[in-house]
This record gives C-alpha cells, structure tokens and sequence, in this order.
C-alpha cells in the first residue's frame, strides 16, 4: 500500500485482498479489485491524466464520474474510455490521451503561450490567404483534435439487442429512485431501474454514516423485488416519442455474450431520478491538476480510499461542501481553509506549480488572502440533469434563487421526475418523493388518470458562476473570455456563441458546462439569464456505441430451394435486393450459346408473383395495366406495363389466366412488393366494391424457366398431362399439369430469351427436385444451366427492355416504346392522364443501336453526344452478342435521332468516340420472334 | 483597427488576417461586431424570409452585384439556425444530368473563393468525395455520373474496390459482406466545409454593406393586394415591400400559403448525427447509396453521419432511435472495426422535398413573391449559386437561365427535372 | 418509434407500416384538366399541423387505413379503414 491510499472507509467499494496488474503509457502498476483506472492510478500517485484539447494544459482529476472531463484515455485499443467510471481489469494497457510526444512533456503546450492569440473562433480569421496552402493549415490543425486512436485491426465484437415493455421505467438508483422503484413494485408494476454507476445508491454511497445506513436499508430490498429488474453500470441514453426508451447494459452480460446490449424499452412510465451533477466554478486557475469538485473528492475519499492530496482549501456553498471538509479532515488531510461562499467569500485564483506537471500550489481568496495548498475543494453549485425531461418535451425553468434550472411544464403524463432533480431535503425527504412519485407512476401506467406530485421544494443557494476569468468548457478549453469575446462580435445568442466557441459540444454536452456558459453569456451580453434559455438537450444522454446501436448487424438474405445446387456447381453470386442468385456458372457467354443451340435452364425464383382471384380481376388489370385484359381467355398469358399515375413506367411483366377466376401475375423481382401494395391500394381505396383478392406466392413457388429448341422434348419426358404440341399449347399461353411427379405445377410460355421456352413454377418445397429431374432427363440433350449474366445477353439480343435499366424516373411507356401497348380506349386506368397526352416527339426514345466496328463494346452508360459535347441520350444496355458475334446495345436518344439509319456518336471511358446505327427494331436476333412460335 | 464608417452607414468590416489577429492579441483590443442589430423599418425594396446560406448569399449577392442594399433578411431564429446549421456539410458537384452539373459545379467554384471574397475562413476542405456502388445498378449509374460529368469538365471518374481501399483503407471492400463494395465514383474536388462560417461569413458581409439581418422576427403573414405582394407581417411589426423571397427550408409551405402560392412540397425530417473525436482516419468522404449513409470525418476528429429522410413527413427535429440503429449498422458493415466508436449526439432539420429532386426556384403566380425552396437534402452546397442567381432576377426581373429548369410552372406543364432519372436505382 | 394506431392491430411500432399519403381525393379522370391532375399528383397542404394521411400496415394486417397526425408533435386521433 502507498502512500496515497488510506486505511479503510466504511463505504469502500474495492477488494483489498484482491491486487490488479495494469500499464500507465508502458509503466507498469498495481490497484485493487474494485478501483476505477483512475482511482487505482491516483491510489499510485498519478496526478495528470491528459491534457486540454487547445492549450494542452496538465489535467487532472475534476468530478471523478463518468462525466470527468479530463480523465479518457485509452484502453487497449479501445478509445475515448472514462478513466473515473471503467473498472479496473488486470492485464488493461490504459494510456492518455492527445499528449506528444508524452503525457509529462508535451511540444503543444506552445500553445498556451499563443493563447492570448488563439482565442476561441481564431481560425475564421485567418488561414484565409494563400489559399492552396490550407490542405497543409488543415494538417496541422487536426494533429491537434483529441480523442484516442481507433484501430483499424480492431475487431467488431459481439453486440445484440433486447427489447422490453415495462410499467415503470425508473431513470437513477440513487435514494428517490430506489424509494421510486420499490413504490412501484409494492403497488403492483412491473419495474426497470437503471443505474449509470457501477452499484446502487448515488450520493448515499460515499455519504456519512447516515446515508450509508439509509442505502444498507434500501439497496437490498430493491435488488431482492420480484418485479424490479436491476441494471448497473448502465444508462439511459434517449427518451423518444411515445416512451420508446434506449437503455444501454455495459455490465451484468454474459462472459462469452455481448461486449454491450442495447435495450428497447417501451414503458408506460418514465421516472427521472437523475439526482444533480455538481457544478465547477469559474476561475483563473480552475483546471489546474488538484482543483477538483467536493463529490470528487468524496467519491474518492470514501469509495476508493484514495488520498486526494495533503493540504486542502475548501470552497463551500452548501451542505455537500461542508461534509467534504469533514471528510478530508478524517482522512487525515490539513484542511488549512474553509472558504465559506454562502458568507459571501470566495475563490479568485489558484496558482499552479513549476513544470510541465504543474498542479495547484496555492490559493488565493477573494479578499485576497493567500493559502498554500496542494488540492482545492470546490462545491459552488448544482445542476440538474433535465436532459431526459427535455426530450420529453418539457421546458425547464430558471429558478434563479435555488441557482438551478429546474423542471417545468411541458412533461407528457408518461414521464415524471423525483428525487433531487426535483428539488433539495433531507434523505427521508428525497425517499418520501421517490416513494410519492414511484406510486403515481404505477397508478398512471395502470391507466389511472393522472394526478399530480407534491414536488420538493428548492432551499435558496448562492448564484456562483465565475469569479474571474477561467476555463468554462474543459474538453473544449473554452475560456469565459472567449465567450465575452464572442458575444462582442455578435454571437450573442446560447446557439450562436455555442457554435462560434464551441463551448458544450465535447463530449460533456453541456452537463458540467451549460449553466456556467449561459452565466457568462448573460453577464457578457446584459441580459437575463432566464430569457437566454439553454441550447437542446439531444440524445444520446451518454455516448453509445455504434457496435451497441448496431447489434448484431442481421441483414436477412433470400435463396431459392436450388441454392445448394447452385453452389455445388460454380455458381458466381450475384446479390439482387434481398436475394442471391447465380450470375454465371463460369462462362456466361457459354451459356448464352447453351440456349440458342440446345437447352438451357434458369432458376427464376425472385420473380415476384402475385396470385389473384375473383370475379373482377380483368378490371384491376385494366386499371393497373396500360394495355387491355377484359378478353384474356383462360389459358392465355398477356405482358404488360404498369405506370404510376404520373405515367412513368415502374413495372411490368406476364399475367395469365389460370382459370374463371384465377390469376397469375408476375412483377420483376425488384417491384414485387411495391406491386402488390399497388393492387392494394386500388382495391382497398378506390374501388373496395371490386371483389377481388390477391396472394402473394412469390416464394410460394420455384420458378424454372426451360429455353432452348430442345426444351419441349425435355419436358415432353417429365411432364403428364400436357399436351406440350405447338398446337395444343401454344405461345402465350399457360397450362396446369404434373412435372416430374409434382401435381399443381404451373407451365407457361413466353418469351424473354427469344427461344423456345416454358416457364415451369413448382410449389416450392419440390423445386430442387424438379430442378434436379430435368438435368437428369436433359443430359443427352445437352441441358446447362445459365445465369443472370447469360439471360441479361439473350433478351438484350431479343431487345427486350428491363425496367428501371433502359427506363428511369423519368421514362413515360411511349418513350420505351411502348406506345403501341397503350389502350386510352380504356376510361381509367393509372397513368392514363399523362399518357394521353404524352407526345412521341416530347421524350427521349428507347432504340436498338449497333456500333459500326465489330469488336467495339461500348460500356453501359456511355453518352451519346452530337456537336462534340452535346448530351443526346446514353447506352443503356450494351454486350457482346455470341449470336451475331458483335456488340448490342438499347439507348435511350432524343427523338430527332431516333430514326432507323441515323449514326450516333458515343462517349467511350478513355475519351475516344464510337458510332453506331440506329436499328430498325429493337430485336437484333430473329425480329420476327419465329424461333418462339415453333 | 476598427471598422470604417460610410456615410451611406455601410461600413467595410474590420479585416481578418494573420497580422491582424496578431495585433489585436498584442493590444488585447476586442473585435467589432460581425453584424448589426438594427430597428425594424416600416419598408424595405427586398424582404427575404429565412436567414440561412440561401437568403444570406442572395441578399449578399444583391449588394454586391447589384448594389441593392435596402434589403432586409428576417429569421424567426438565430443565423444559420435552420438546415444551413444543422447539414453535414458535404460539396460535390457530381450530379446525373448536364444541367445539374453546370449549376453545383457553379457552386462549387463559388465556395473555391469563398474564404478570400468573405474575408471569412470557411475552411473548404476539398478531400475528396468517394460514392460506393454496391450492386451494377449502382455502379451503371456510377459510370453514368462520371460520363456526364467529364462532359461538363468536372473531375469524376469510376474506379475500382482496390483504389477505393487506397483512398479509405478503414473500408472493408472484401466480398464476404453483405453488400460487397464493386466500385465507387471518385470526384475529387468534393469535400466537406464548416457550415455555420459559410452562414457566419455572408452575414458579415451583407451586414457591412448595409442589408439589415432580423433574427428572433417571425414573419406572420403576407399581404397580397391586385396579383402583388404589397406587405409582410411580423412580429416586430409591417414591413411594406414589393418583393419577398422565400429562402426558407422546412417552412417553405408555410410561408408560401400565406401568399396563397401552392407548392409540390412535403416536408421530411432529415437527422444526422455525430461521434466523440478520435485521431485522423477517414480522409476522404465515403457516400453508400444502398447503405443509404454518408461519412466524414472533421477536423476536430468527429465522424460525422448522414443517412436518407425519415420515412414519414414531419416537423419534428427530435430524432429517432431507430435512425441512429439503422445508421450505425450501416457504417459498421462499412467500417467494421470503429465498432468502439461512440455517437455523441444526434438531430434533425427539416428537408422540403419535391417529386423531382430538384429545387423549385423563381416567380410564383403572385407577382413579387420569389422562391428558392424544395431544396431537400441537397440545398447547402448551392448556396452560393442560387444566392447569385436569385439576385439577378430580383435585380434584373429576368430569370438567369442556370435555373431555368428549376421554375415552379414545370409541374403543371409535366415538365419534371432529370435529376429524378436516377430516383429509382438510388440517388 | 412511434406507435400507430391500426384500427385491426391494435398499437404497433411504426416500422411495420408505410406512409402513403397525404388524403387527396382523386379527380374524375374523365373530366380532369391537366393542370388539376398536375395540382393531385405534385400538390400537397403540407401543414405542420394536424393533416389526415393514409397508411398501410405492410408487415401486418396489409389493410390501408386513414388517421388524422399532428406533424409537429406526432399525436395521433384514431383513424378509419380504407380511406
């Protein structure tokens, strides 16, 4: 044991039979099972834990929370952790922070000499002139952001998430919230307590001999409720609309489980007990290594047994500063002061020793008296915490002589505060309001009307800001001369002289600092502090992780029932939306081939397909579609278009008659969703007496496309049923029928490839075993599988357009050609409106291009330019076509360049051009469509 | 050294410099103001409603072009208060259509001398602008971008997963993710630049050439009298005028309904968010289409995120816990390892969007009263460039043909801008 | 995560549904003048205010149903089916 820690506390939390190995930037120490980093590096006599983000002054230890300014450091390779909050682990490498070359010398103190110059907001001024070298201003100036380092070897770690629906969600384990809880429970509600510190208890933890049996009574009747969950070391971090509540879980998580866990919460109540956060006082000299806050102190003293220093000064307003006095004082540290502030005395500036270490030395009082002393002990002033209330909606009020802001109206009937955000007493006051609002709470989230709380009262405190000139941001070392700077240049607003500043955007966000900032605001610009108001109070309340926010990152992918077969044979993925499908086996070209000469096999599957019923589905087809289906005859199959009432084409695809009453539609894979909430739309909203319903079974069914002049003799041998004739089934149509054993399998044919084909969709669960069946029957035939690649190049062959790559946004059905399809016979039908008047003239054309040398490929998206530089259109599809042995292309030009015959002129990469010709039809390959119809 | 007095009550603004922020830290002497505040004027030649970069740049452009200077900017806030301080601050100008291009690309050569014409350093910091393609929709809109871009002279070009790990090596550009990384559009001259000092430094400059801001004035009503705009109502008083300009953003509708102007706008939240500082990493901004997120990392050491608008309109700026979930997924699946990353602080302003992507800008059917609105998520970096154009036609009575396409009679002529071509394979 | 209120669920988190719109009512197509079809599929009120809006319960009930929606504060009056 050194020097610096002290005999035993009765309130202590660490484990001195249990020691602890750690490295200090590489030096090696020891601490205690339940120390803090900080608290075990101060129980070695560390004094300096970083240094300021400006001036790079020494900083020590100043609240000794979660909240302390100057104590993150790195662990490991995790950055940015609390060094007053972490728990100490054996074997933790912990180093400081934003300190070059090292925490004792650092060059950048430079800086403080240059203060007078660097004020906040220096770099608007200058930096400006000569421009081109900013890059190198902006280069040295970020050596200077603080922070630790973020490893780019860092794992992702485990996180998950959990959500929870609870009566009584309770904000603070410390004396109201505890009392809070168990009213709660005890009334019959279902209870979370959430706690920021490592146990229960708050204040009363490092408290006198009173609080310390007031928390012996409490604390194990809360942690024994059936009805109330307990978790420590965690925060509430948001309160958003509705009660919908984050809560992050740092602790109590399984040892192989999640490094954190973001909890969900939806609570009928929402009960802040925040207590208050200790307020610095303004002063020169104020972020000196040795001035600390009186809760610092005491948490210190008394949870970890640390001597915090030798000769103490005591500033004190309140009751917390006195028993701070009483507590140096059984440490056996001199207390050679108590400055008592309610009297009227006060603290003008501490003196800092020689060195780069440099902590406090000496005081100086208002009256000028000077004290030696190596700590000086400040307990000016409180402020509450409103941050939850705040999101809640509620407006805080400036009491002005309790010093504070306290909570005013605004609050929604699912939140209320208790305990000492509220107001001041006693701890059997505190506990009675926890308890009074604990069982409101309850009764409101059992559907009581709401009825409102005694709140506490607000004993008067002395308005103690500043004193004189000193630091009011720590991380942003901000001083209170740069806000009256910033208030002269007219940035007079909270907002204004926030941002220009920078004071409470660290990682504080105002909790220590707000307050003081107004103060000085107000006195700076002559007006009231109440009237100045605060800046908003955003979640998260403390940081959270995005590993938390992240959870388990599940982004859900769809496969067909073939999958495992793809893979099994080289499949090369392709990620489509959701799903993963086969690009190619290897050589999509091959493929492409396959189909032309032989037979080819696609797995489909994605197709979105939407089965309908009902007497009046050729009314929603007339409506949905641009062509006509009153005379769809069963077993017939028709393509059509779908446009938004804009008249911009965003879907399209085959529908067939199934029978009387039954359909089959099919979307693109993509539009499957927006399709049927399309239908819905209709049927629901504008025409609920139409008597149709409609099922979704895209994954209902495998779908098989079989292509290829072989195809029918393939499935002659696996289908019963059927007549598979030209004659008996010809194109277009569709039939029902039994497919290598499997009843209830729908065949079609249509046409995307531009051979001989059937579409075959299966129920799904015997989808591979079709699959599987037809290239055990096909092998003598030469069946393959193809992919996407490989059909992409049949239908751009056949000229067929894909929706949403040779049309956008933009493209109305006359511009991609289309306009033949378009029935404005029909009376209503959506997009009709636009389409009547879209004229062919008005809108970019869909052609078929071929470029005039044979191996030039232009890349899809090339533009398509005349006068040099001049945008006609663009190259919206483009391959090399194993059929013709040359490239296809479709684009979209400008209508005076459409004509067949016309020679356009494209953009390649490299900045060379290209011409090709536009084609008399869209089809490169068998324009006429025989090789479909046989 | 202090600011010089005109007679005609302008003043030149006390410069910033090296030497100066030397002398004044030698003599300790404070600053003058960086605007004024003045008493409202029972009438003005131009009201422009909404003091962010769009109503700053126009009324400073109008002195400074037009030497039009009886010119009074209200704002029911503070300077900068709306989506001019609260966006994320990234520039580019690498849109899909030419004429998309000419405008952000005017923008952008604006904000190059911006610094040096403020007087005011805006710290431009041209990094580089990377957008990922993460599926060939993506990457054929990608080449489609670079295409028209190189066409207008504008640096961009599509390169492939390995240069994108040069430039961004915290990017897992492996396959085995979700949605592999295939390339990315590189647009060097994009970059980022510190919001409010854009928003800070016109004020200045307007201010000192006599255009009188109005912060904490909310503007009330508007009276339209014989097709005219004759007065502006506020709540500081009337203001008689014959010429009002809607800058604002989120409030567009409001203020144009109380001129009885429609327009085809819905208003969505748009919320960002940002972490604690840690040291330099990300060098570049890196933008995900499908991943719908965005990533910088500022000077101070802060990544900072934006991602897409929220699903349903509002006027709310609370933000919500399942962006900042969905965002911080997104990023991990990006940049695996800053799991141990903290977000700081998250919120929102207010994006009117239109059905085209595209800005609504000039006359209205009521004579007098201007718009520059529907700027949706994409309004900061044209700030500069519809100030300019929107005082050429306050001051010429012509509309100046760079926004031309952006006329608020496009929709009822059916007539929508191309920049909405690309809406369905991601913006 | 705000909740919405559908009239066959019951309260359920917003994610499960979609926005579809501000009420608009349809024009007759037969009658319509451009500019009147122009002003129903660009022209919206916008109000930040109360507005009544249609939503479709996509990952439950799949029914489409109208409620009336504070746009500043997010309440919510209960609304009816279809719209």
């Amino acid at each position: 044991m050194t020097g610096y820690r002290l005999p035993e506390r009765p309130g202590e939390v660490i484990d001195r039979g249990t020691a602890l190995t750690f490295t200090w930037n590489g030096r090696p120490c020891t601490g205690l099972a339940g120390d803090t980093i900080v608290s075990a590096l101060m129980a070695g006599g560390v004094r300096v834990f970083s240094r300021s983000f400006k001036y790079h002054r020494p900083r020590g230890v100043l609240t000794a929370s979660f909240h302390d300014p100057n104590c993150t450091v790195q662990v490991d390779d995790e950055p940015n952790v609390r060094g007053a909050h972490r728990l100490l682990a054996g074997g933790m490498s912990v180093c400081s922070q934003n300190t070059w070359p090292s925490l004792r010398f650092d060059v950048k103190a430079a800086n403080r000499f240059a203060g007078r110059f660097l004020t906040a907001g220096f770099y608007y001024k200058t930096f400006i002139h000569p421009q081109p070298l900013w890059p190198a201003y902006e280069r040295v100036l970020s050596r200077f952001a603080s922070g630790g380092v973020a490893s780019p070897h860092a794992g992702h770690g485990y996180y998950d998430k959990r959500y929870a629906h609870v009566d009584v969600l309770v904000a603070g384990g410390g004396p109201a919230g505890m009392a809070a809880a168990l009213a709660a429970a005890e009334a019959g509600a279902d209870v979370l307590l959430v706690e920021e510190e490592q146990h229960l208890g708050g204040h009363l933890r490092w408290g006198g001999a009173a609080d310390l049996a007031a928390l012996a009574d409490l604390r194990p009747r809360v942690l024994a409720h059936p009805r109330i969950e307990v978790l420590p070391d965690s925060v509430v971090a948001g309160r958003y609309d509705d009660n919908w509540i984050a809560v992050l879980q740092r602790r109590g998580l399984p040892a192989a489980g999640p490094v954190e866990r973001l909890l969900k919460v939806r609570a009928a109540v929402l009960v802040v007990a925040a207590g208050l956060i200790e307020r610095p006082l303004v002063f020169e000299g104020n972020d000196l290594p040795g001035v600390m806050l009186g809760t610092a102190a005491r948490r210190l003293i008394n949870l970890y047994a640390v001597r915090v220093g030798s000769r103490a000064v005591v500033v004190s307003a309140n009751p917390e500063g006195d028993a701070a006095a009483a507590d140096l004082r059984a440490a056996g540290i001199d207390v050679a002061a108590v400055v008592d502030a309610r009297a009227g005395r006060t603290v003008r500036r501490a003196v800092g020793g020689r060195g780069p270490e440099g902590g406090v030395r000496a005081v100086e009082l208002g009256d000028g008296t000077r004290i030696e002393a190596d700590l000086l002990v400040v307990s000016t002033g409180w402020t509450a915490p409103t941050s939850l209330l705040s999101m809640a909606g509620e407006r805080a009020v400036w009491d002005a002589a309790a010093a504070r802001f306290a909570p005013g109206d605004g609050l929604p009937d699912g939140v209320l505060a208790a305990g000492g955000i509220v107001g001041d007493g006693s701890t059997a006051e505190l506990i009675d309001h926890g308890h009074r609002v604990g069982a409101e709470a309850a009764a409101r989230s059992a559907g009581a009307a709401p009825s409102p709380v005694e709140p506490l009262r607000r004993p008067p405190h002395p308005a103690l800001f500043r004193t004189s000139h000193g630091i009011v941001d720590f991380c942003e070392d901000v001083s209170s001369k740069d806000i009256v700077a910033a208030v002269a240049e007219g940035y007079d607003g909270a907002e204004l002289a926030k941002r220009f500043t920078t004071a409470t955007m660290g990682p504080t966000q105002g909790k220590l600092e707000l307050v003081n900032t107004i103060a000085v605001l107000a006195e700076a610009a002559g007006r009231d502090f109440a009237e100045l108001g605060t800046t908003t109070w955003r979640p998260p309340y403390a940081p959270v992780s995005l590993g938390a926010l992240g959870g388990r990152g599940f982004e859900p992918t769809r496969v067909s029932p073939m999958h495992g077969w793809h893979q099994a044979h080289g499949m090369v993925p392709l990620v489509a939306g959701q799903w993963i499908r086969p690009d190619h086996y290897g050589d999509p070209e091959q493929e492409a081939r396959g189909v032309r000469e032989r037979v080819g096999i696609i797995d489909v599957t994605p197709l979105g397909k939407l089965e309908l019923r009902g007497p009046d589905v050729p009314k929603l087809l007339d409506t949905v579609y641009i062509n006509s289906w009153g005379s769809l005859a069963v077993g017939s199959v028709r393509y059509g278009v779908m446009c938004a009432e804009d008249g911009v084409v965003f879907d399209d695809g085959v529908t067939g008659r199934l029978g009387e009453e039954r359909y089959l539609m099919t979307t693109t894979s993509s539009g499957a969703a927006a399709v049927w909430e399309w239908l819905e739309n209709w049927l629901q909203t504008v025409h609920p007496e139409w008597r149709v319903h409609v099922v979704p079974v895209t994954t209902g069914y495998a779908s098989i496309n079989v292509a290829g002049p072989a195809s029918r003799r393939l499935l002659e041998r696996l289908v019963e049923g059927v007549d598979l004739s030209n004659e008996a089934f010809g194109y277009m149509r569709v039939r029902t029928g039994r497919v290598a054993g499997v009843d209830d399998c729908l065949m079609w044919r249509i046409g995307f490839t531009g051979e001989l084909s059937f579409e075959l969709h299966v129920p799904a669960s015997y989808g591979l075993h079709v699959w599987e069946a037809l290239f055990e029957h096909g092998a003598d035939l030469g069946v393959a599988p193809f992919g996407v690649e490989a059909q992409r190049i049949l239908r751009l062959e056949k000229g067929h357009l894909i929706v949403g790559q040779d049309t956008d946004g933009l493209t109305r059905a006359v511009s991609a050609g289309l306009g033949g399809l378009v029935r404005l016979a029909k009376p209503d039908f959506a997009g009709r409106p636009e389409l009547a008047r879209s004229r062919a003239d008005e809108a970019p054309h869909l052609v078929a291009l071929q470029p005039i040398e044979q191996d030039v490929v232009p890349p899809e998206a090339s533009q398509i330019v005349t006068g040099g530089r001049r945008i006609a259109g663009r190259v919206t599809s483009s391959r090399m076509s194993p059929t013709l042995g040359r490239a296809v292309c479709l684009a979209q030009v400008e209508p005076g360049l459409s004509a067949p015959g016309t020679v356009v002129t494209i953009v390649l990469p490299d900045g060379g051009t290209a011409e090709a010709t536009v084609m008399p039809q869209l089809a490169h390959v068998d324009p006429e469509g025989a090789r479909l119809r046989v | 050294m202090g600011s010089e007095r005109r007679g005609d009550g302008r003043r030149r603004p006390a410069r910033y410099s090296a030497l100066t922020l030397l002398r004044r830290g030698l003599t300790a002497s404070p600053w003058p103001r960086s605007w004024q505040a003045h008493e409202l004027k029972p009438s003005y030649d131009v009201v422009i409603v909404g003091a962010g970069v769009h109503g700053l740049a126009a009324a400073y452009y109008l002195a400074v072009n037009h030497g039009i200077t009886d010119v009074a900017v209200l704002d029911k806030g503070y300077i900068g208060g709306g989506g001019s301080g609260r966006n994320t601050a990234i520039l580019r100008s690498n849109y899909l259509t030419p004429e998309g291009v000419r405008f952000y690309q005017r923008s952008l050569t604006l904000y190059q001398d911006l610094a040096a014409q403020l007087n005011f350093n805006v710290m431009f910091s041209r990094r580089g602008h990377l957008t990922l393609a993460h599926t060939d929709a993506s990457l054929r809109t990608m080449r489609w971008r670079a295409e028209v871009n190189k066409l207008q002279h504008v640096d961009s070009e599509v390169i492939g997963p390995e240069e994108v790990k040069r430039l961004a090596p915290y990017l897992d550009v492996t396959s085995r993710v979700r949605y592999p990384i295939l390339g990315a559009l590189y647009h060097p001259p994009g970059g980022i630049i510190r919001h409010d000092a854009v928003n800070w430094g016109y004020a200045r400059g307007a201010d000192a050439r006599g255009v009188h801001i109005h912060q904490d004035t909310e503007v009330l009503g508007i009276d339209v009298g014989a097709g005219r705009v004759q007065r502006v109502r506020t709540s500081r008083g009337d203001i008689a005028t014959p010429v009002v300009l809607n800058c604002t953003a989120g409030w567009a509708t409001t203020i144009a309904d109380m001129a009885g102007v429609g327009l085809p706008i819905i208003t969505h939240p748009l919320q960002a968010a940002v972490t604690e500082p840690v040291k330099m990493f990300l060098h570049t901004v890196v933008v995900s289409g499908s991943l719908h997120v965005y990533v910088s990392q500022t000077d101070r050491g802060e990544l900072v995120f934006g991602a897409s608008v929220d699903p349903y309109p509002s006027y709310s700026t609370r933000g919500s816990l399942e962006f900042i979930e969905e965002l911080a997924g997104h990023v991990l699946e990006l940049m695996p390892s800053i799991a141990r990353l903290r977000l700081l602080r998250q919120w929102a302003g207010l994006c009117d969007m239109t059905p085209d992507y595209s800005p609504i800008m000039g006359v209205t059917p009521v004579d007098g009263f201007l718009v520059d609105v529907g700027w949706g998520t994409y309004g900061f970096k044209a700030g500069p460039v519809s100030g300019e154009a929107m005082a050429e036609l306050v001051a010429t009575g012509k509309t100046p043909e760079l926004i031309a396409p952006f006329a608020l009679s496009r929709f009822g002529a059916g007539a929508l801008v191309g920049e909405k071509g690309a809406a369905s394979v991601g913006h | 995560m705000i909740l919405i209120p559908c009239p066959h669920c019951g309260p359920r988190n917003s994610s499960e549904f979609r926005h579809a719109g501000e009420v608009k009512p349809r024009p007759d197509v037969g009658t319509v003048t451009p500019q009147e079809w122009r002003d129903y599929l660009y022209t919206r009120r916008n109000p930040a205010g109360w507005t009544t809006e249609t939503w479709y319960h996509a990952s439950g009930c799949r029914r489409f149903f109208t409620l009336t929606r504070h746009t500043v504060t997010n309440a919510i009056r209960s609304g009816e089916a279809g719209r």
